[in-house]
């Protein structure tokens, strides 16, 4: 009955559907956009957020970070992995004449800091060397190949991870530490702490041990602005729900619009159920059905359309169109199908109430 | 005994600061198996009184009887209920619903009773008005002749005690109205309904057993030829 009263004005009921399915559409898209935002930016900033990096500080009389500071450092952090590095910087020249710049990192526990796609990063470090992936493809370097730095050999042991987003475009070469021992402290300190809240109160541990009001003698520094970026991927977040929320405003307001001129020209139609005895409550729901099954056949097609946008989008942002699949991202597919229905439902009910509560003699005189 | 009884009805409508008095005091009443024509001039009343029998409308002051019953203060949804079972509606333009089938509509008044299938009856009810072949037509593929036959068929779905029909020939041609009248007089009888019928169709006066002339509001005579 209620499809068969849907089928009556075509037009009108697929207008007010296709409003319902832009609705659903935007609202889970803009969802699983901020959903595909968000794990690309953490997965970017994962690695380097539980980091706190330790450098000498402003009012420090030594050049870089001591040993005698490392060992302090050690004690103070216990668990915490304690990476002391010395960096530089050098112009590689392959055989076939290509030049690429590139930063130098003394290291001996490479496997703390860097991810490896190929061969293996070891936690000391004593004569090989790792390199960019990227850096390695535009030299063609393999792995055993030699690069020279400060007229020593060192053979690739192994590729790193282009580090996305961040870090930068350069690429680096690690080598042992000793490749870079004329200077006597060391460069950078990174203390790993596996996660951002553990690197903040890390950090405050350290600066409060070892500086003064007006004395730094080491500055420490972590990605606290992970916390803030996160904060603002949460509120981008809400901001495109919120749009989406807004075009099913408009949807729902479509439905009503709809539903109350079906019912309008309905009017007589009604007061014949009416009068032959069909209960009001039984007017309401079968107005009521209407709706639903307009919100349903709406939000499922623009639960699928949001789902194409979504592999789509995936694909692009995080480069894993499966990803969308993710209960984080495929959540917003359910939340606007039932959206949809609700929006569609709560749209009907004034009209239903009004069809239903309309006194069948008046209905019959118009 | 009456199946339905007006006792001194009086229905006053308020349209602005005026009253108008459509009824002024009506006593009126049918028994099972019979016919009454009501006929008069136009505003004179006659859909307002069968709007009353219908218990679609409450008079202003009187009473409603329906198998000596008091149904005057029944609440709107007793009276749905009564017009449910006991009252079958026949209206000039038809009233069907345009997508349902003739089956379909004549099924209508039960479709939401899950516990009974008219199903059987309705067929049966098409068939004895004459569209057995016509089952699964849509109003528009029927003539206006066939859809009021349509609509008596579904007016007796439910079995009721009287049939209500608010000039049934008036969009018809003197032809069919004549055959619809033929089909009311014979299920007048097969069901044992009383039929209250509005009419300016001189022909209807053949087939009515009591004839009720009203006026301005107020029954003028009565006549049982
Ligand atoms: N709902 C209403 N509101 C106001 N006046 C009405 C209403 N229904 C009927 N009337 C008035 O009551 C009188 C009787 O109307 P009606 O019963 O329809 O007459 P008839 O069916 O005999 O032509 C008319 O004057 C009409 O204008
Ligand atoms: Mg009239």
């Amino acid at each position: 009955m209620a499809w068969r009263n849907l089928g009556r004005n075509r037009t009108r009921t697929v207008l007010a559907a296709l409003g319902i399915v832009i609705g659903v559409i935007s609202i889970a898209s803009l969802g699983m956009a901020g959903a595909a935002l968000q794990q690309q930016a953490t997965s970017d900033l994962g690695s380097i957020g539980g980091d706190v990096t330790v450098a000498s500080g402003a009012d420090s009389a030594s050049d870089g970070v001591t040993r005698a500071q490392v060992e302090t450092l050690r004690d103070i952090v216990s668990d915490a992995e304690v990476v002391p590095q010395k960096s530089n910087s050098t112009t590689l020249t392959a055989r076939n004449g290509e030049e690429a710049r590139m930063s130098v990192t003394g290291v001996t526990n490479a496997a703390a800091l860097y991810n490896l796609t190929n061969g293996d990063a070891p936690n000391r470090l004593a004569s090989g060397a790792l390199i960019s992936n990227g850096t390695a493809e535009t030299l063609d370097l393999e792995l055993g190949d030699p690069v020279e730095y400060d007229g020593q050999i060192y053979r690739i042991s192994g590729f790193l991870e282009e580090s996305g987003g961040f870090g930068g475009g350069g690429g680096q070469l690690v080598l042992p530490i000793s490749a870079l021992s004329e200077q006597d402290g060391y460069d950078t300190v990174t203390v790993v702490a596996g996660n951002s809240d553990a690197a903040t109160a890390l950090a405050d541990v350290i600066d409060s041990q070892f500086n003064e009001e007006d004395d730094e003698e080491l500055r420490v520094s972590t990605f606290g602005s992970l916390d803030s970026l996160e904060t603002f991927l949460n509120t981008l977040n809400y901001a495109l729900l919120a749009i989406g929320a807004i075009s099913l405003v408009v949807a729902s307001v479509a439905i009503l619009n709809v539903m109350l001129m079906s019912t309008v020209e309905r009017r007589g139609e009604i007061g014949v159920l009416r009068a032959v005895g069909i209960r009001r409550g039984e007017v309401l729901r079968m107005i009521l059905t209407e709706a639903a099954l307009m919100g349903a056949v709406g939000g499922l097609i623009g639960a699928l359309g949001s789902l194409l946008v979504g592999l789509v989008m995936f694909q692009l942002l995080t480069g894993d169109a499966m990803a969308v699949f993710n209960w984080s991202s495929s959540q917003y597919l359910l939340f606007g199908f039932a959206f949809a229905v609700v929006a569609s439902v709560l749209s009907g009910v004034y009209p239903a109430w009004k069809a239903a509560n309309d006194r069948p003699v008046d209905a019959l005189r118009s | 005994m009456s199946v339905i009884e007006l006792e001194d009805v009086i229905k006053r409508y308020q349209s602005g600061v005026e009253t108008v008095e459509a009824l002024k005091g009506v006593d009126f009443s049918a028994d099972r198996g019979e016919m009454v024509t009501v006929i008069g001039p136009s505003g004179s009343g006659k859909s307002t009184m069968l709007n009353m029998i219908g218990l679609l409308d409450t008079p202003t002051e009187g009473h409603v009887h329906l198998d000596a019953r008091d149904v005057t203060d029944f609440s709107e949804d007793e009276l749905t209920e009564e017009r449910r079972t006991g009252i079958g509606f026949v209206f000039q333009d038809f009233h069907l619903l345009p997508m349902l089938t003739a089956v379909e509509n004549v099924e209508l008044p039960s479709m939401w009773n899950t516990s009974v299938d008219r199903h059987d009856r309705a067929v049966e009810l098409l068939r004895r008005v004459g569209l057995g072949d016509r089952l699964d037509h849509t109003p528009d593929q029927l003539s206006g002749g066939q859809q009021q036959r349509v609509a008596v068929a579904r007016s007796l779905i439910n079995e009721p005690d009287i049939l209500l029909a608010d000039e049934p020939t008036g969009n018809l041609d003197q032809d069919t109205g004549q055959t619809i009248l033929e089909e009311l007089t014979r299920l007048k009888e097969d069901e044992n309904v009383a039929i209250v019928a509005v009419t300016h169709d001189d022909q209807m006066l053949d087939y009515t057993d009591t004839t009720v002339r009203i006026v301005d509001g107020v029954i003028q005579e009565v006549a049982q030829p």
